[in-house]
C-alpha cells in the first residue's frame, strides 16, 4: 500500500494499556498557563523512566474554564492509577502551585478519582478553605502571591500508551519536517497527547537490552549506522528514522491521530525524502491494542 | 406531563403542616390515595381532599397554587423532583430536604432551607429570619445546597450553617452569617448590624460595605480574591439568573475574623468593575 507513493510497511502498532487523567491550568494570562503546563509536562516524555507520561492537550478559552480564566489542559497518563497517584499531586504541586496566579482544575469527570488539593491543600497548614461550588469541593491554599486554588480531586479513566508510527526518511532533516507537520496535526485531535519532546521521538526503543539492568534500549533495526551490522529493517536510501508516539483516552482517538499524522508525513512523498511509514511492532509482547497501519485507512 | 397540583380551597385558619406533599411521599400513588393523605391543621389531623383540589399526574412535579403563609414545611424531607410554590410558603420551608428544587414565587416565612442537605431553593419575594439556619440544639444548620433569595432577608442569615451557599439579592437583616461554621452567604444590598458575628470559618461576600463591621474582624486590605472569580463563575454557569454577577470583579476588601472565636473566616466586601 502506497500514500503519495510513501510505503505503509505491513505491520501494527503495539500499544499497551494505561491510565489516564486531565487537568485544566488556568492563571492571569495563557503565557504564564504555558509556564504551568510546560513545567508539569517537563521530564514526563516516557514511563520507561519518567514515571509518567504528559502534555499538553490544548488551548482553552476563557468560557471553557472552571473559573473564566484563559486555560489549558493537560493530559497525563501512567502505568497504573498508583502511579497516577503519586505522579499527579507531586507535579501540580511543585509545577502548578509554584507558578504565579494559577488555579488548577479537574478536567475529567469520571467516577474513578484520585486526589489533587486534597493532598496539596496540607500547604496550607491549616489556613486553607474548602470551598463546595456546584457539587464540587475546591481548595483554597493561602500562598504568597494570593490564593492558590485547587479542585480536591481529579478524575481517571482507562487509556492506552504507546500508540506509534515510523517516518523513514532520506535525513533527519527530510523526516523531522515530516513529522513537524504531522505532530501539528496529531495536536488538533481531542484527547491525544505526543509526550516527547516537541511530539518525536530520536531514539525509538526495543523491549529488553543485552544489559539485565535495561528494561528498553536502543531498536538496532532501525539504526540507519547499524545497516550492515544488524538484520537492519532499513534500505540503502533511508538515512533517518524518528518516531511519533500517542497515547489518548481510546483506540478511536489514537487511530485517528494516526491517520491524520500518517496522511501529513505521507504529504511531503519521496520527492522531499520520505520513503515509507512502519511502526513498533514488539512481535506482540508489548501490549494488546494493535493498530494495523494499513486498517486505519479504510 | 402535567403537574401534580393542589389548588388551595380557603385560606386555613391555622398552620398547615404540607409536608408529605414531596415527589417521593406521592410517587405511585393514586388520585384516591392522594385525597387520603393526612394532614396537621393547627391540633387537628384534616384529609387532604378537605383543603385542596387536587389535579395534575406528574408526581416528579408538585405544584402549590394560592399557597399562603400558614402552609409550613414546604418540601421537608423532598430527595428529588420539584415544588412550584404560587403565592408565599410559611416557616420551615425546604427544612433537611436532601435533594430536588423548591421555586416560591412569593414571600416566604422563618427557616428557609433548615437543617438543609443538598438542592436547591428559589425564592422570588422575601424571607423571615434564620435562613439555611439550625434550630436551638442543632448541631449545625444547612450543611450544603443553594438558597437564592430575591427580595429582602431577615436576621441571623446562615446561623450555624456548616456549608452550602446563600444568595440574597436584596437587603439582609442584623447579624447576617451569625456563628456560621463555614459556607458562603452572599449579600448583593445592604445589610444590618454585626455581620459575621461569631464565625469561626467561611465566607461573607457583601457588595455594600456594611456601617458596622465589630473589631473582632481585621482588615487586610483590598486583594484580588481569585475564589471570587470562580465562585462568580461557578454560579452564572448553575443559573441564568447569576448573570448579576458579572458587573463584580476578584477584587475585594477582606476582613479576616471572627478573632474574638479565633475565627478564619472572612468578610469579602466587593467592588463593582469599572467599564470605561
Amino acid at each position: 500500500m502506497k500514500l503519495n507513493n510513501v510505503y505503509i510497511d505491513d505491520t501494527f502498532a503495539e500499544a499497551f494499556s494505561m491510565k489516564a487523567t486531565r487537568i485544566i491550568i488556568t492563571a492571569m494570562n495563557l503565557k504564564w498557563a504555558y509556564r504551568a503546563a510546560n513545567a508539569i509536562r517537563g521530564f514526563a516524555s516516557s514511563v520507561i523512566a519518567c514515571g509518567c507520561e504528559a502534555d499538553i492537550e490544548k488551548e482553552l478559552k476563557p468560557s471553557e474554564t472552571p473559573d473564566g480564566r484563559p486555560g489549558i489542559s493537560v493530559m497525563i497518563f501512567a502505568m497504573s492509577t498508583k502511579d497516577l497517584e503519586k505522579q499527579v499531586p507531586m507535579r501540580v504541586g511543585q509545577s502548578v502551585m509554584t507558578t504565579v496566579t494559577t488555579a488548577c482544575f479537574s478536567g475529567l469527570q469520571t467516577k474513578e478519582k484520585i486526589s489533587l488539593g486534597k493532598s496539596l491543600r496540607f500547604f496550607g497548614d491549616g489556613y486553607q478553605i474548602a470551598k463546595v461550588i456546584n457539587g464540587k469541593r475546591f481548595w483554597r491554599i493561602p500562598v504568597m502571591h494570593g490564593e492558590f486554588i485547587c479542585e480536591e480531586s481529579t478524575g481517571i479513566t482507562k487509556a492506552i500508551g504507546g500508540g506509534n508510527f515510523l517516518v523513514l526518511g532520506k535525513t533527519a532533516r527530510h523526516a523531522l519536517t515530516a513529522c513537524e507537520k504531522a505532530v501539528d496535526e496529531i495536536q488538533k485531535v481531542s484527547g491525544v497527547i505526543t509526550a516527547f519532546p516537541g511530539g518525536v521521538v530520536g531514539s525509538g526503543s526495543k523491549i529488553g537490552s543485552k544489559y539485565d539492568f535495561l528494561t528498553a534500549s536502543t531498536n538496532e533495526a532501525y539504526c540507519p549506522t547499524l545497516k550492515g551490522q544488524v538484520k537492519s529493517a532499513l534500505t540503502a536510501e533511508i538515512g533517518s528514522v524518528l518516531e511519533i508516539v500517542i497515547d489518548g483516552i481510546d483506540e478511536k482517538s489514537i487511530s485517528k491521530a494516526m491517520r491524520i499524522g500518517i496522511e501529513a508525513a505521507c504529504s511531503f512523498g519521496p520527492s522531499k525524502g520520505i520513503y515509507r511509514i512502519s511502526a513498533g511492532n514488539y512481535g506482540g509482547n508489548l501490549g494488546k491494542h494493535l493498530f494495523h497501519l494499513r486498517k486505519l485507512f479504510k | 406531563m402535567n403537574a401534580l397540583t393542589f389548588t388551595l380551597i380557603t385560606q386555613p385558619k391555622f398552620t398547615l403542616d404540607v409536608s408529605p406533599l414531596i415527589p417521593d411521599n406521592l410517587e405511585g400513588k393514586n388520585i384516591t390515595h392522594i385525597k387520603n393523605i393526612k394532614l396537621r391543621h393547627g391540633k387537628e389531623i384534616v384529609k387532604l381532599e378537605k383543603l385542596f383540589l387536587i389535579k395534575g399526574k406528574n408526581s416528579n412535579h408538585v405544584c402549590i397554587e394560592k399557597s399562603c403563609d400558614k402552609l409550613i414545611r414546604i418540601g421537608k424531607r423532598m430527595t428529588k423532583g420539584l415544588i412550584d410554590v404560587k403565592g408565599n410558603a410559611g416557616d420551615f420551608l425546604g427544612q433537611e430536604m436532601k435533594n430536588g428544587k423548591i421555586n416560591v414565587s412569593g414571600d416566604a416565612g422563618s427557616w428557609v432551607g433548615n437543617r438543609m442537605i443538598d438542592g436547591r431553593i428559589n425564592i422570588n419575594g422575601n424571607i423571615g429570619d434564620y435562613v439555611g439556619a439550625g434550630l436551638p440544639g442543632d448541631p449545625y444548620g444547612m450543611t450544603n445546597g443553594l438558597i437564592n433569595i430575591k427580595g429582602n432577608a431577615g436576621d441571623r442569615v446562615g446561623d450555624r450553617m456548616r456549608r452550602g451557599i446563600i444568595v440574597i439579592q436584596g437587603k439582609s437583616g442584623d447579624y447576617c452569617g451569625n456563628r456560621i461554621h463555614a459556607g458562603t452567604i452572599i449579600a448583593l444590598d445592604r445589610v444590618g448590624k454585626h455581620p459575621g458575628d461569631g464565625m469561626r470559618r467561611g465566607t461573607i461576600v457583601l457588595a455594600k460595605k456594611p456601617k458596622h463591621i465589630s473589631a473582632t474582624f481585621k482588615s487586610c486590605g483590598n486583594l484580588k480574591m481569585e475564589f471570587l472569580r470562580l465562585l462568580f463563575t461557578q454560579l452564572i454557569k448553575m443559573d441564568p439568573d447569576f448573570e448579576i454577577f458579572k458587573k463584580y470583579g476578584p477584587i475585594a476588601h477582606r476582613f479576616s475574623g471572627d478573632l474574638a472565636r479565633n475565627g478564619k473566616g472572612e468578610i469579602l466586601i466587593l467592588q463593582l468593575i469599572n467599564r470605561r
